[in-house]
């Protein structure tokens, strides 16, 4: 199943896929566009130019080398690094919710977190860069006390999708929450 | 009247039957304005305006004083002799008119502190004399003029006796820097006992004269500035010409403006306005005892 | 080019419709009011206290309110209070005396966010030493939005820093559509300084919550006479006086005892007074009190006295007068307005007149006319309560509500005519470039892409719903603060 009328905080177009693998364990992938040809060119372009007007004063080819140099190592760590392709939410009742971000280059972080630790999924608003926008999160619980939060962590913290995106997960987390 | 017929009342514990952002028409008759206002005459802030003339003034004569001695027109010992005739004299005329004054100082402190102060002086006119040495002379007065500027803005005018601590410090400053370019040790000497009459003690006698005998204090004024004026007509007359129109616009034009912008006071006082203690209530903690 | 003009266009819409139904259904219509100010709990005070109250009745009474302050220390964010009272605590810079440095922009992306999100028709600002109060005047004019303003203080007119302030004021309430006072006298003031039209100025008054300051007699030591003050110890609060009663009375009396609660730099006047005299057992410096504890102060006395040099209302006296205790106070600002006759007794802001005052009442206490606190508490709290409070404040947000927002050529012609020709030419300039700054702000983050916030009170509040509430629509939230 797959709904693409979501976009993020900044206007741009996500797509929210969500695959019911039973009726207690459930996947919710957040996914970016993928890198646009255009922006790379823009980004190519722009540094080339700059490196060409450089070496017209200088006159030295190092500049250019290294202008290609830096425009590879660039690109490798924007999609290695920063470039979030999509995030994954999987909640598996009785067992965890697993939380784990691919990057451009298929690089994957993942993190789980246990049920017993798990004390809610809210959603929740947060003032970030002059906005207040609204988050999903995960609250843990303390060890020592159940009924404290001793940590949060946010959820699909790189493609920041909207609130109608972020309720339709959140329903569906409840859902399995309160069976368990 | 409100819609039962009741008169409006400014209270808030009653609920009137009036709209909140009802207007009546003792809406502001509590205001009141320019209470206490002092209503000037001309002549009487002339009166005051002349002592700012004359310490204007007084900066002049030790300005003329120092360029003389610089010239080398005026020998220290004259200007010591001069300086210790008019401290007598100065000394006699303030212990004449304060006979009345209780809790005087004795002869025999006054004595003592002048002796520690001219010892003093004396023994580090050396000191004084090289103290400026390394520092350019444009400098130096440069520093003279806006410290003698500082003198004359931070002098308390409404309160001369004792002179602030401030514009004191500031003439001596002045004055040092000044005598470090005389060609002596001696020089300095005396250009320092005359500035401590000037700036120091000549505001005092000012003082005690205005106080006990009050008709006396405008001629004293105006024998001040006519004296600076004087001195500086012989060291260069356009000083002089441009000193009296100072001194003319000091005495005679600023009472005038002040009076003229007394006009457009507007003063609003209330039943809003902070309410004063008047009481002294320091003689609660001192009292008892 | 084409997404800028469609944002324009999407935000002209939706304040026209908002305005067409606010219009349309006047006198049941429910606002969307936004309360402003640098002032709010953890800080305690009147002004605290009345943004809170306030804000608790106009929800109880159906409407959606939303309070903007700055972050205090640690607490910053979205929290929530009794009954949904949704607060922002905006992270802004802190200057001085807990009020927020302005320039006039900074504050407008973040205002002009919660503005939105919050559908916010009605923005009331708090207290005139409140920087953040009248930023977000000035930004809610320029989004076309109704303002209302509240004083809480009294000014005078003699010196530099009021002339300064009173300036700001005119500026800053020229072009706002209502202003409410909270006495007669406050009104005057305020209309003076401002030079506003007084017809645009309501008087509201502050209220106590009786069922907080009930008496009981019990408490109190009958064989002796107790004269309780409550109030920071500052010079503003006249404790200069009271140290010079104290001793007076103290030595005249030797029943008579002396409670003081609050703190402030002139507990040092006192504690001399208080040495000198050896008066150790009979005065009491009982510092700093927490709101809940006045009461427990309070009804330990029979005689509450209010020195204040100046007062715009004063929330004090009514709390003590609602406890049953008799009340002498000065003669100041507007606490004639406050209290009838038989509840009160001013006296002029001398130790003698206040000396004067208190004798009579001790008097008064020892022949046993005076009136029994119980039905000194049942007169009072028939006078002020909050709901009457709120009932007269929504009145000012239903006649604004049907009022029109200066259009920016309108507000800068009436900067120019009100505010004399220098500040009013720099200010109409300011709001000009706050204009571009929100026209700039429009297109980078379109009102479309601002996501609606979830309304916790008001018509549609889910709090309000509470017992019928689906668990499922309801988002849960993190932090849901008991109470302040």
């Amino acid at each position: 199943m797959a709904d693409d009328e979501f976009t993020d905080i900044h206007g741009k177009p996500l797509s929210l896929e969500y695959r019911f693998h039973s009726s207690f364990c459930r996947e919710f992938i957040v996914s970016a566009p993928k890198v646009s040809l255009l922006k790379v060119m823009v980004y190519t372009c722009t540094v080339w130019l700059f490196a060409y007007a450089v070496f017209f004063v200088t006159e030295n080819t190092a500049v250019l080398s290294a202008a290609i140099l830096v425009t590879l190592v660039g690109m490798m760590l924007h999609i290695h690094f920063i470039k979030i392709d999509h995030e994954t939410l999987l909640i598996i009742g009785s067992l965890g919710i697993q939380v784990s971000a691919s990057y451009a280059s298929g690089r994957e972080s993942t993190t789980f977190i246990e049920m017993s630790r798990i004390k809610d999924i809210v959603i929740n608003e947060a003032i970030y860069m002059q906005r207040v926008i609204y988050y999903l999160c995960i609250l843990v619980k303390e060890p020592a006390n159940p009924d404290s939060v001793s940590n949060v962590v946010p959820l699909f913290q790189s493609s920041k999708p909207r609130l109608n995106c972020l309720i339709k997960v959140y329903r569906s987390c409840q859902e399995i929450l309160g069976q368990s | 009247m409100g819609a039962d017929g009741a008169p409006w009342r400014k209270v808030l514990y009653e609920r009137q039957s009036f709209p909140d952002n009802y207007v009546d028409s003792r809406f502001l008759e509590e205001l009141r304005r320019n209470v206490g206002v002092r209503r000037y005459r001309y002549w009487a802030v002339v009166r005051e305006a002349g002592l700012v003339a004359q310490q204007l003034s007084c900066v002049a004569v030790v300005l003329t004083l120092w360029s003389y001695m610089d010239q080398g027109q005026l020998t220290p010992a004259t200007l010591l002799l001069g300086s210790v005739l008019c401290a007598l004299l100065g000394y006699g005329l303030y212990r004449a008119l304060g006979r009345g004054h209780s809790g005087e100082r004795t002869r025999c402190a006054d004595l003592q502190s002048a002796t520690i102060f001219m010892a003093f002086t004396f023994g580090f006119s050396p000191v004084l004399k090289t103290l400026t040495e390394s520092v350019s002379t444009d400098t130096v007065y440069a520093m003279a003029a806006l410290m003698l500027l500082a003198h004359l803005v931070s002098f308390p005018y409404a309160q001369p006796s004792p002179p602030g601590s401030l514009s004191l410090n500031a003439a001596l400053f002045a004055s040092v820097c000044l005598a470090s370019r005389l060609p002596g040790a001696l020089y300095v000497f005396a250009m320092m006992t005359c500035a401590i009459l000037v700036f120091a003690l000549w505001p005092c006698l000012l003082h005690r004269l205005r106080d006990v005998a009050p008709c006396t204090f405008p001629w004293a004024a105006a024998l001040v500035s006519l004296g600076g004026v004087a001195g500086l007509a012989s060291l260069s007359p356009g000083g002089a010409l441009l000193l009296t129109l100072t001194l003319l616009a000091l005495t005679l034009l600023c009472p005038l403006l002040l009076l003229w912008l007394q006009r457009h006071k507007d003063n609003i006082h209330g039943p809003w306005d902070e309410a004063e203690i008047h009481e002294d209530l320091s003689r609660i903690l001192r009292g008892k005892d | 080019m084409g997404q800028r003009k469609r944002a324009r266009l999407k935000g002209t819409l939706a304040s026209g419709t908002s305005d067409g139904a606010a219009a349309g259904l006047h006198g049941s219509v429910k606002h969307n009011v936004c309360m402003v100010s640098d002032f709010f709990y953890p800080n305690m005070g009147g002004v605290e206290s009345h943004i809170y109250q306030l804000s608790q009745c106009l929800i109880k009474k159906g409407h959606k309110v939303v309070i903007v302050t700055h972050a205090y220390g640690n607490r910053k964010g979205i929290r929530y209070l009794t009954n949904g009272l949704k607060v922002y605590y905006l992270p802004l810079q802190v200057m001085y005396n807990q009020s927020t440095a302005t320039t006039c922009f900074h504050s407008l992306p973040l205002l002009r966010c919660v503005f939105v999100r919050e559908r916010i028709t009605v923005v009331h600002a708090h207290s005139s030493f409140s920087a953040m109060a009248h930023d977000s005047l000035f930004h809610a004019k320029t989004m076309g939005l109704t303002t209302v303003f509240t004083d809480h203080s009294l000014f005078g007119f003699a010196d530099v820093s009021s002339v300064l302030t009173n300036k700001l004021l005119t500026v800053s309430l020229c072009d706002t559509n209502h202003i409410i006072c909270v006495s007669f006298t406050s009104k005057e003031n305020t209309v003076l300084r401002a030079a506003l039209d007084p017809m645009i100025v309501s008087v509201i008054p502050n209220a106590v919550d009786p069922s907080d300051f009930t008496p009981d007699p019990s408490r109190r030591d009958d064989t002796k006479i107790t004269v309780v003050v409550v109030s920071r110890l500052v010079y503003r609060k006249g404790i200069d006086l009271l140290g010079g009663i104290i001793p007076n009375l103290c030595l005249k009396y030797p029943d008579l005892h002396f409670l003081i609660g609050g703190e402030g730099p002139k507990r040092l006047v006192l504690e001399e007074v208080r040495e000198k005299y050896q008066l150790h057992d009979r005065v009491r410096l009982l510092g700093a009190l927490e709101h809940k504890d006045v009461r427990n102060v309070l009804v330990q006395g029979h005689i509450f006295l209010n020195t204040s040099l100046t007062e715009a209302f004063c929330m004090a006296i009514v709390e003590g007068a609602s406890c049953g205790l008799q009340v002498v106070s000065t003669r100041v600002g507007g606490i004639p307005e406050v209290l009838p006759d038989d509840l009160i007794t001013l006296c002029d802001p001398t130790v003698s007149s206040l000396c004067e005052g208190l004798e009579m009442v001790i008097a008064r206490q020892r022949a046993g006319t005076a009136p029994h606190p119980a039905a000194v508490h049942a007169h009072v709290r028939t006078l002020y309560t909050w709901m009457n409070v709120a009932e007269r404040t929504e009145k000012v947000y239903d006649r604004i509500a049907t009022e029109r927002v200066l259009p920016l050529d309108q507000r800068l012609r009436r900067l120019r005519a009100r505010c004399g020709p220098v500040a009013g030419s720099i200010f109409a300039f300011v709001a000009v470039l706050d204009f571009l700054f929100l026209l700039l702000l429009q297109w980078l983050v379109p009102d479309s892409l601002v996501d609606v916030a979830m309304d916790a009170s008001g018509p549609k509040g889910l709090w309000a719903q509470n017992s019928s509430r689906d668990k499922n629509i309801r988002p849960k939230y993190q932090k849901s603060v008991g109470s302040s």
